[in-house]
């Protein structure tokens, strides 16, 4: 609630009336600190403390104690009373337990004072205690000037920060931290010795997670490039000499399937998925044991467009250790991803406690699963049971923000108050989490759908009872009623039935409530869906205001509620985070596309939104002195070579002049997908991405032209060979695809794909026919 | 490559999540709000250079017994993180704490009699014997191993003693009894202990 004052008042009477309970004063102190008075605060601390004893606190207190003394000194440094602060610190040190905490608060308050030469012996104590935390890492370069944010360093800064991390090196041989972040600033030769030097031992030990240490890398110019080739020089000589370059000692095997491993990752990340694959079955014929090959399989067949293949091979690797909850989340994930919504279901459940095995995922606050769930149903087109998925992690959220109140007494009780506050902190800003944001954006594009065609059910259901004649359409739907009636006693009865079993099996009542709605439908009929998706914005709007994502979803749902200004402040906004963005574009355009064709204003309020947008409107330079077509050209003429602003362009095109239909479609058709920029993340690859073409793609079926689509179809099943929406000839969806041939490799690819020309890639096979014939490669 | 840190309050939704994907026992967020808000020095993560949680270790105090021993709710490290020594970093850093703030004298905790990986480096790396057996601990009927390691935490006594876990906080709380079963020599109550302690690696 925070009520702030409210508080303050209610902690001052509380004291006055009990002034022998401690928690009173304690209370009473947080009241003003919250109240943003951090020295009123501390004055009632040194008055609490003023009424203890010299030789307090007794043992079983002095943590306690220490706690207090830490908060009111944080309390001193927040309200950047910071010299007093430090002597505070100094001089209750015995007092104060937690000596990590001293010292962490010590060092802050030095680097605040300007104390560097202090704060830099103090950071290098601290690492002696924890060589790997980066955050004193980060300090120390602070505290000789050797810090930057973004990154950047000068040549000169770049040698002295080398010198300082040979020096600590020699102290911190063991610590991975000292050999990992030279990495992050070193160019050129340099770098490529130091990476030289971090990879080889990290090859030869086997670490799995080497790759994903190594990735934020690739987004700094040139070292992508450099990687390949130190990568590839590795697995050259181990493959030919066994040895790394200019050793005498032999790697063991393992050192080349991990090297195989790296350089699949690799070629996947540079987006070159065809040699990627290669690598990792090589890999794979090297060692077939190991799982984490199968698990970078999937993940690289997921990157290339082929989630059924993904999906199997997650589920192989899967049942590789059917003790590992980890490989089988992971197998979980893949199938929501491919639309296989009942068997990750039942895939999961595997690991949930007995009982209604389902809903544990849910007690169990299990939203990534939830989510994933979600977004598959959508699209799928299953309103209702995606708007359940996102309105029960909304409940979780709830959930959340009520368990703070127990807290209220007992972290006066514990005094541990700092952590209290944090504690405070992070309840006000929970809305902001991912998992809420996506929730929030998962429900918002539900009730957009939901408003937009308002009889879908289910997709199936409504193509049936569509064709119907009215009266039997009602007919069908009593009769639905019905049965969903009956089905639900028969659930209602069974439960009793269980339940009252239960009472007798172990003397207490276990009461599970019935799912009234368990498919989301309720959900459906809710009267108005956008005023429902309008409280989503709100939270949306307060907790990520500087994403792109949350302004376009406000438009859309303000346009379809007629509201004009308001969808014209999520334009404005849209503007001011990226006024060159596709969608940006598409929503001004489309905006005063609206305005335009609206009737002249009759009412009062309609005068008045009127002149609001007369005022406003010249003070976009987009639509200075051109008219919404003109506009649009400019617009084209930005952004020839990008292939998302042409289709936005073009969609345009069509809605301003519906007669220049021909013309959008090939504006969208000479688009060229031109090789990308070299020194980068990515390989020689072209540019265009898998998801950009699928957005394309809908564009051309359900606006523009059914031909064009199917064109555009096969043009992308050349650009990616491995994705299954465009049917590319390496995707399990071809029935006689290499992938599906090299699936079989024992039995003759040729014979097994001629016999049976409905295989079916999606079935998860579970069997490890594949290691009939094993044997380890030396 | 992997940084070890105590957790903080916007950690625990990733805790969560990492505890989710990788294990059977699974808590409410209430549970955690309850660890750090009562243990905040006792709980850290494993954050990779992407800054996602790839690890992390729940730990706490046990109130009830006479004798002050901190036990591990829970501990965890993805997959794809193995072989970095993350679980061994994790759990000396809570046992230091353990250690140095509470004044633990053993740390406990429970293990599948099953889970080889897992005992392995509690009894090998991290020095933990087992204690007991309990049958049917876990929820799917299987035994858990009850393990302790003893702390070195027998240190100076007197005043200077660093401080125990927590009784019921009114300023009447337990009274925990002392073990003096060391010899003399130590027990000079002199706080001078303490502090050297912290700085010794």
């Amino acid at each position: 609630m925070r009520d702030l004052t409210g508080f303050v008042e209610t902690r001052q009477q509380l004291l006055t009336l009990k002034p022998n309970h401690r928690m009173n004063w304690i209370g009473f102190a947080v009241a003003h600190h919250l109240n943003s008075n951090a020295l009123k605060a501390v004055e009632i601390l040194e008055a609490y403390e003023g009424t203890l004893e010299d030789d307090f606190p007794p043992d079983n207190e002095r943590c306690e104690h220490g706690e207090m003394l830490l908060y009111k000194i944080s309390l001193l440094e927040e309200s950047g009373s910071l010299e007093r602060a430090l002597d505070e610190l100094h001089k209750k040190e015995l007092k104060i337990v937690d000596k990590l905490a001293y010292k962490e608060q010590e060092v802050s308050l030095l680097v605040k004072l300007g104390r560097f030469e202090e704060g830099a012996t103090l950071y290098k104590a601290l690492l002696a205690m924890n060589p790997d935390n980066y955050r004193y890492y980060e300090g120390l370069q602070k505290c000789v000037g050797l810090y930057s944010e973004n990154s950047q360093y000068s040549s000169d800064q770049i040698e002295l920060l080398d010198k300082l991390y040979k020096s600590l090196r020699q102290q911190y041989n063991w610590s991975s931290a000292v050999k990992r972040i030279p990495l992050d600033f070193l160019q050129g030769d340099k770098f490529r010795e130091a990476a030289d030097n971090y990879i080889r031992p990290l090859l030869t030990k086997g670490v799995p997670s080497l790759f994903s240490d190594l990735s934020p890398l690739y987004d700094h110019p040139g070292k992508a490039d450099i990687l390949e080739q130190l990568i590839l020089a590795l697995e050259h000589s181990i493959r030919t000499t066994g040895r790394y370059p200019g050793r005498e000692d032999k790697e063991p095997p393992s050192t080349l399937m991990w090297a195989l491993f790296l350089l699949a990752q690799h070629y996947d990340r540079r987006g070159q998925y065809d040699l990627s694959l290669s690598k990792i079955d090589e890999a794979i014929e090297h060692t077939p044991t190991v799982i984490d090959l199968y698990s970078a399989k999937s993940r690289i067949l997921k990157h290339a467009g082929d989630l059924a293949a993904a999906a199997a091979l997650a589920d192989e690797a899967r049942c590789m250790d059917l003790a590992d909850r980890y490989i089988n989340s992971e197998c979980v994930k893949r199938m929501l991803q491919a639309d296989q919504v009942p068997l990750g279901e039942k895939t999961a459940v595997l690991f949930t406690k007995d009982g209604d095995q389902h809903n544990n995922l849910h007690d169990m606050q299990c939203m990534w699963y939830e989510l994933a769930s979600g977004e598959s149903y959508f699209r799928q087109g299953d309103l209702g049971r995606a708007l359940k998925k996102f309105l029960s992690v909304e409940k979780h959220y709830a959930d959340i923000t009520e368990d703070q109140f127990d807290f209220h007494s007992y972290c006066l009780r514990k005094m541990t108050l700092r952590t209290y506050v944090e504690m405070l902190k992070f309840q006000d800003r929970l809305h902001s989490h991912s998992y809420f944001h996506k929730a929030a954006v998962g429900a918002i594009r539900c009730y957009i759908r939901l408003h937009d065609s308002p009889s879908k059910l289910t997709a199936e259901e409504d193509d049936d009872i569509s064709k119907l004649p009215p009266s039997q359409k009602k007919k069908l739907r009593q009769k639905q009623r019905k049965a969903e009636a009956r089905a639900k006693k028969e659930a209602e009865g069974k439960n009793e039935e269980s339940s009252a079993s239960n009472v007798s099996k172990t003397g207490k009542r276990t009461v599970k409530p019935v799912d009234p709605d368990p498919h989301g439908e309720k959900l459906l009929q809710v009267e108005d869906p956008l005023a429902e998706a309008t409280r989503y914005l709100k939270l949306l709007q307060k907790n990520s205001p500087d994403s792109v994502e949350t302004h376009f979803l406000s438009f859309e749902v303000n346009v379809r509620r007629q509201k004009v200004l308001l969808a014209f402040q999520a334009v404005k906004q849209l503007l001011r985070l990226n006024a060159e963005h596709p969608d940006t574009h598409r929503c001004l355009i489309k905006f005063f596309h609206k305005v335009d064709s609206m009737a002249a204003p009759v009412t009062d309020t309609e005068k008045l939104i009127w002149s609001v947008l007369e005022a406003e409107r010249p003070a976009i330079s987009q639509l200075h002195e051109k008219s919404l077509k003109e506009a649009n050209k400019v617009f084209l003429e930005k952004h020839q070579a990008s292939l998302m602003h042409r289709a936005a362009v073009a969609e345009l095109l069509y809605a301003l002049q519906p007669e220049k239909k021909p013309e959008a479609v090939k504006l969208i058709e000479e688009s060229t997908n031109n090789p990308v920029a070299t020194n980068g993340a990515l390989g020689p690859v072209k540019e265009w991405k898998l998801k950009d073409c699928i957005t394309v793609h809908k564009l051309l079926e359900t606006v523009l032209d059914q031909n064009a689509a199917l064109r555009w179809k096969e043009r992308c099943a050349e650009y990616f060979p491995f994705s299954t929406y465009f049917g590319g000839r390496l995707s399990s969806a071809v029935a006689n695809s290499a992938y599906n041939q090299s699936k079989n490799p024992e039995n003759g690819s040729a014979d097994h794909s001629q016999s049976s020309p409905t295989v079916d890639p999606l079935a998860p096979n579970g069997k490890l026919e594949a290691f009939k014939d094993l044997t380890i490669r030396p | 490559m992997v940084c070890i840190r105590k957790a903080t309050i916007d950690d625990l939704l990733a805790m969560q999540a990492c505890n989710l994907f990788c294990l059977p026992e699974n808590y409410q967020m209430k549970y955690y709000l309850y660890h750090i808000l009562s243990w905040p020095q006792l709980l850290y993560v494993a954050e990779d250079y992407n800054g996602r949680i790839v690890g992390y270790v729940l730990a706490k105090m046990e109130e009830e017994s006479n004798e002050c021993h901190g036990h591990i709710t829970s501990l965890a490290v993805l997959r794809t993180h193995r072989k970095l020594g993350l679980a061994t970093k994790l759990m000396s850093a809570a046992q230091n704490a353990m250690e140095q703030v509470f004044g633990a004298e053993y740390v406990s905790l429970h293990v599948r009699k099953s889970n080889r990986a897992a005992f392995n480096l509690y009894t090998e790396t991290l020095g933990y014997k087992i204690h007991d057996v309990e049958a049917k601990y876990y929820a799917d009927g299987e035994d858990a191993y009850d393990m302790r390691k003893e702390l070195k935490g027998k240190k100076s006594h007197g005043h200077g003693h660093g401080g125990h876990g927590h009784g019921h906080g009114q300023g009447h709380g337990h009274h925990h009894h002392h073990h003096h079963e060391h010899g003399g020599g130590c027990c000079s109550g002199e706080a001078k202990g303490v502090t050297a302690k912290a700085d010794s690696k």
